[in-house]
């Protein structure tokens, strides 16, 4: 019925919707002061503006009174890019219902199934955000049956054009028989009626083979590839899952993916694997992410070898873990670094080094005295094990005196990184009173040198929120992003 | 008359619109795209091949014009029901005025408007255009072969068709659509691509409405020109999507769409311009005086402004002096005459409202200082019924604003839309379908949520006022009316009457080259509030910009400046005059 020709000549690939292009032609709000507005285009201005208004205003009745009207710029014989009115009609659209109080399924159904075939050149995209919607809503049949659909959807060069979205389309079809079998696994008990047993199979052999060929391209795939492991566990072909996880993690083309090394450590762990391996796969997990929370595990692991070397590197990897804010009171981390510096084994040298490079910061970010007061109240127990830790790491205990700081046993080293710290090391004499150490604090927080970047660049991972943090080399590595199945 | 004569196209049906011609593939080239010479053969308007088929040419209205000739012929196909027939662009705009001439009899408009005005106005212009009802019209059709316009004609009331054995009715189909210049009516190509439009004097859609203006200025009717844009805009006369209104047998198709379509609707200054130049291509005579019975006439409108506005009636007073001073009440300066080497076409209701600024300028000075400290003066006295400015300002900005927000919603909800969409070629005829079946779905379920109806049915269902406020005590007035309220503006001394407000002050008066654009923009910031807002307010009233009214302001006080050196030449300064005396500060 509809003129694949026609389409395909307005909605040609080259003028695919990008944020790029959205950027560079935006709708316009304001009014255009160069050329002359025909008033269907003032109108249609005027009304996108209005709707945003009240969308942000979150007056959602009026948008939706002022978006009936907003509808006919699909009609617009003028617009060059007549995908990018669809796509905002479509944004627009589905933000309004979502918002509104009335909006039944049916209406989202209709609306979504209206504009994807409105204009094509979105389909697969607008396919996928239906289905979403729909498992929200928790309608999985409803949302399998559209993606199974869609995977078979074919335009012409269209299909080709939106290739990630359809692999995309085929990956959650593949997930989504993945939890139609995991679901029924766990509902069903063991029974020996052969047709459920055969549809249980099928499912699993169609989730396993999509997931089993996706999860081979580069790419970030964490909850399919949990689900594939999950199937292959309950298959018990263990060799395969260890790997695709050791694939998942250790392949170049991957990009760097903190969760597939948390998910080989867990999947090794479950299998009882050996400390040497647990530790490796912890110690990749520790130069992508510091302040991740199996580092304390990892501190643990590396105590039961009773090495030199394991223990330096269990005292390096706890303080660090300790130099991240979100890190900075959790009671578990100082009493991990406690027991590291009361082994007996304890080579004082080590420590010592260890300590002469992180004094200043540590004397600032967990010693000072507004925080030694305020901590000696409210926490008890943590100032107590922090008091024994600073006795340990041979400091003065007493808070009057770690106002006064011991300038006697400072060594050459140390005053360098004194220095670094005050960025004004022409100050002399004055640097070790009690008004220049808190100027120290206040200048490092300003000049964002060592201590002062540390704290601010860790108040990321210190508001749980968000899924970005720095590696030890100052990338920005995605962590966190750890899906419920 | 109109009726008579324009009812012809109505009742005969005949031809489809978009297969036309003789449909046999041309022996050398393979087009399908005929033309008849004089002798009646068909040629190949693609390689000039002549056939040896003729065609009798069955003329029904050569009893109209003797000269005529067929330059297409229409062949029905047998599958299609619906007749479509062949027609003129002209034809087409015949149709737009009926409807709009129609739209305004409905209103009120006197029937002679239609009948007889506007009718003969059209013939005039298609004769003085030649395009019809001449000897030697010019073809509008044929553009590729030179040879043929001079010796073939069309004329807009004529056309003919003819039932002839339809055979491969799908090729033509398919060539048709593969030009891509077609359209429904014959001559839309030449009439769009003409390359010198402003020699030829094209109709155009905003012509149309020039056109209506003109005719009713000849009648001397009370619809002024922003008057005129309101209704179209309110969808009292049709403008917008005009092709709804178009008969069953005409179809718009292809390049019509160029000129019938419209998605803005003309601003005053176009009309107003296209107007004048209307009227001299139409060579049209000296327009019927417009004397002080006439509706246009400054006095009447600047009541009907000042009715709007809720100023005191009192102020009608000094209005008439100031159009007396100015002498603007001539018939000679308010007549259109396109004869004139000049002609000035005076925007009669910017310039009442022009009128009303200047006189609240004389009386309440307008420099955001004099017209507050005077209104506290009046208000000390205590007399209830005194116009103050600071009272009527309070009173009319909230009405003001009110309205004002009414405009912009109804102007984002305004639908430009058909229901018919244009088809601007048959490749493209499913995609445009499909497009509009997709806005009325989604419109539909959107509308069903919000329990809302679109703007344009609010338009329609509402009655037309010419007033955009009610002022008074009823129910849904805008606020309390201030008309009967005493002027209190002048004080007596030495026996003479004179104005509390001494000083007068205005602008650069000095005429500016017609190249240089308005100095408006530039002078806005500097100019005082309460002369900008009443700007602002008049210029909401009629639908034009603030620029023009200003214009209009600049021109009213121009005339009385021009007066007045006339005055002080002859030596006889009135004891008036002196008050009024424009003094620049």
């Amino acid at each position: 019925m509809d003129d694949i020709e026609a389409e395909l000549k307005i909605d040609s690939p080259g003028n695919e919707t990008t944020n790029q292009e959205i950027i560079k032609n935006p709708l316009h709000i304001e009014a255009p002061s160069k050329y002359y507005e025909t008033g269907f285009h003032r109108s249609s201005r005027k009304c996108l503006k209005v709707i945003r208004d009240a969308m942000l205003h979150h007056n959602w009745q009026k948008a939706a009174e002022y978006f009936t009207s907003y509808i006919q710029t699909l009609e617009d014989t003028t617009v060059t890019s007549a995908h990018l009115t669809r796509d905002v009609i479509w944004r627009l659209g589905a933000e309004i219902l979502h918002h509104l109080a009335n909006a039944s399924i049916d209406d989202f159904n209709a609306v979504y199934e209206i504009m994807k075939h409105a204009g094509v050149s979105n389909y697969a995209k607008i396919c996928l955000e239906h289905a979403f919607h729909l498992l929200l809503n928790g309608q999985s049949d409803e949302a399998k049956r559209q993606l199974s659909s869609a995977s078979h959807w074919r335009y012409g060069k269209l299909t080709d054009a939106q290739s990630l979205e359809m692999k995309l389309i085929h990956a959650y079809c593949g997930f989504l028989d993945y939890f139609i079998w995991s679901n029924k696994i766990s509902t069903t008990p063991e029974t020996e009626d052969v047709s459920s047993l055969q549809e249980i199979s099928m499912y699993f052999r169609q989730a396993s083979v999509t997931l089993q060929e996706i999860i081979t391209r580069p790419g970030i795939w964490d909850p399919f590839v949990l689900s594939y492991i999950t199937m292959l566990e309950h298959n018990n072909s263990l060799d395969e899952a260890l790997k695709v996880l050791q694939n998942y993690a250790y392949n170049k083309d991957f990009p760097s993916n903190p969760n597939a090394h948390v998910y080989l450590y867990q999947f090794l762990k479950r299998h009882n694997a050996p400390q040497s391996a647990l530790i490796s796969s912890l110690r990749i997990l520790h130069s992508a992410v510091p302040s991740h929370k199996l580092m304390l595990e990892f501190c643990s692991l590396l105590l039961k070898k009773h090495q030199d070397t394991a223990l330096k590197e269990a005292l390096c990897a706890c303080m660090d873990l300790l130099e991240f804010s979100s890190w900075k009171c959790d009671r578990d981390a100082w009493k991990c670094l406690l027991k590291i510096l009361q082994r007996p084994k304890n080579e004082h040298n080590m420590v010592k080094e260890e300590w002469a490079v992180r004094r200043s910061l540590w004397m600032a970010f967990h010693f000072r005295p507004y925080i030694i007061k305020t901590e000696s109240q409210k926490d008890v127990r943590l100032w107590r094990i922090k008091e024994r830790v600073l006795k340990l790491l041979g400091e003065d205990l007493h808070i009057e005196d770690t106002r006064k700081s011991p300038s006697g046993q400072r060594d050459r080293h140390h005053n360098a990184s004194e220095d670094n710290v005050d960025g004004d090391s022409r100050r002399g004499p004055a640097r070790n009173s009690n008004s220049s150490f808190k100027r120290d604090e206040s200048k490092a927080a300003r000049e964002g040198n060592a201590a002062g970047l540390r704290d601010r660049l860790t108040d990321f991972t210190h508001r749980k929120r968000p899924i970005n943090t720095l590696n030890s080399t100052g990338q920005l590595v995605p962590v966190g992003f750890i899906p419920d199945v | 008359m109109f009726h008579s004569k324009c009812c012809f196209w109505t009742t005969s049906a005949a031809g489809d619109q978009e297969e036309d011609g003789y449909s046999e593939p041309c022996a050398q080239c393979a087009a399908v795209d005929w033309g008849v010479s004089n002798e009646g053969q068909f040629f190949c308007k693609n390689c000039y091949n002549v056939t040896e088929k003729m065609r009798e040419v069955t003329d029904e209205f050569t009893l109209y014009i003797k000269n005529s000739r067929i330059s297409r012929i229409a062949k029905p196909m047998k599958t299609e029901k619906k007749c479509a027939r062949e027609w003129m662009v002209c034809e087409g705009f015949q149709v737009v005025l009926k409807c709009q001439a129609d739209a305004l009899v409905s209103l009120g408009v006197c029937l002679q408007f239609k009948t007889e005005v506007l009718w003969n106005f059209w013939t005039r212009y298609l004769q003085n255009t030649r395009q019809a009802f001449v000897s030697n019209p010019i073809s509008t059709v044929d553009q590729n072969s030179e040879s043929e316009s001079e010796t073939e004609s069309v004329v807009c009331s004529e056309y003919s068709f003819w039932n002839g054995a339809p055979s491969e009715a799908g090729e033509v189909k398919d060539s048709g659509s593969s030009t891509g210049g077609r359209s429904g009516s014959l001559d839309a190509l030449s009439y769009s691509h003409r390359v010198d439009r402003k020699t030829y004097n094209v109709m155009t859609m905003p012509r149309t409405l020039a056109l209506c203006y003109l005719a009713l200025l000849w009648v001397r009717e009370a619809i002024t020109l922003a008057d005129l844009l309101r209704l179209v805009k309110e969808r009292h006369v049709p403008y917008l999507n005009i092709h709804d209104n178009f008969p069953e047998d005409m179809k718009l198709f292809g390049r019509d769409s160029l000129i019938f379509r419209v998605d803005s609707i003309p601003s005053y200054s176009t009309v107003h311009k296209e107007a004048v130049d209307l009227a001299q291509v139409m060579k049209l005579p000296a327009f019927p005086m417009v004397s002080q019975d006439c509706l246009l006439h400054p006095i009447p409108l600047t009541v009907r402004y000042l009715l709007e506005s809720n100023l005191p009636d009192g102020l009608l007073v000094w209005v008439h002096k100031v159009i007396d001073e100015a002498s603007m009440g001539d018939d000679s300066f308010l007549t259109f005459d396109p004869v004139k080497q000049k002609p000035a076409l005076v925007c009669y209701d910017i310039q009442a409202a022009a009128v009303i600024i200047v006189t609240m300028k004389l009386l309440f000075k307008l420099d955001d200082r004099v017209e507050w400290t005077s209104s506290g003066k009046a208000a000390s006295e205590k007399k209830k019924k005194v116009f103050n400015v600071e009272r009527w300002y309070k009173v009319m900005q909230p009405a003001f604003e009110r309205a004002r927000q009414k405009m912009e919603r109804e102007e984002a909800r305004q639908l430009w839309k058909s229901h018919k969409p244009f088809i601007t070629s048959l490749k493209d005829k499913s995609l445009v379908f499909k497009k509009r079946r997709v806005v009325n779905h989604l419109q539909h379920r959107f509308q069903k949520l919000t329990d809302s109806t679109p703007e344009q049915q609010c338009f329609t269902t509402t009655a037309f006022s010419s007033f955009h406020f009610h002022w008074g005590k009823e129910q849904g007035s805008d606020g309390p009316s201030l008309h009967q309220h005493r002027l209190h503006c002048t004080f007596k001394k030495k026996g003479v009457k004179r104005l509390t407000n001494r000083k007068y002050w205005h602008t650069v008066l000095s005429v500016c080259p017609p190249t240089c654009s308005n100095h408006f923009s530039e002078i806005e910031a500097s100019l005082p509030r309460m002369y900008v807002w009443l700007l602002d307010l008049f210029s909401f009233l009629l639908g034009v910009s603030q620029a023009q009214v200003h214009k209009e302001v600049l021109n009213v006080e121009r005339c009385l400046m021009e007066r007045e050196l006339l005055s002080v030449s002859k030596e006889t300064p009135s004891p008036k005059k002196r008050t009024k005396k424009p003094r620049k500060i």
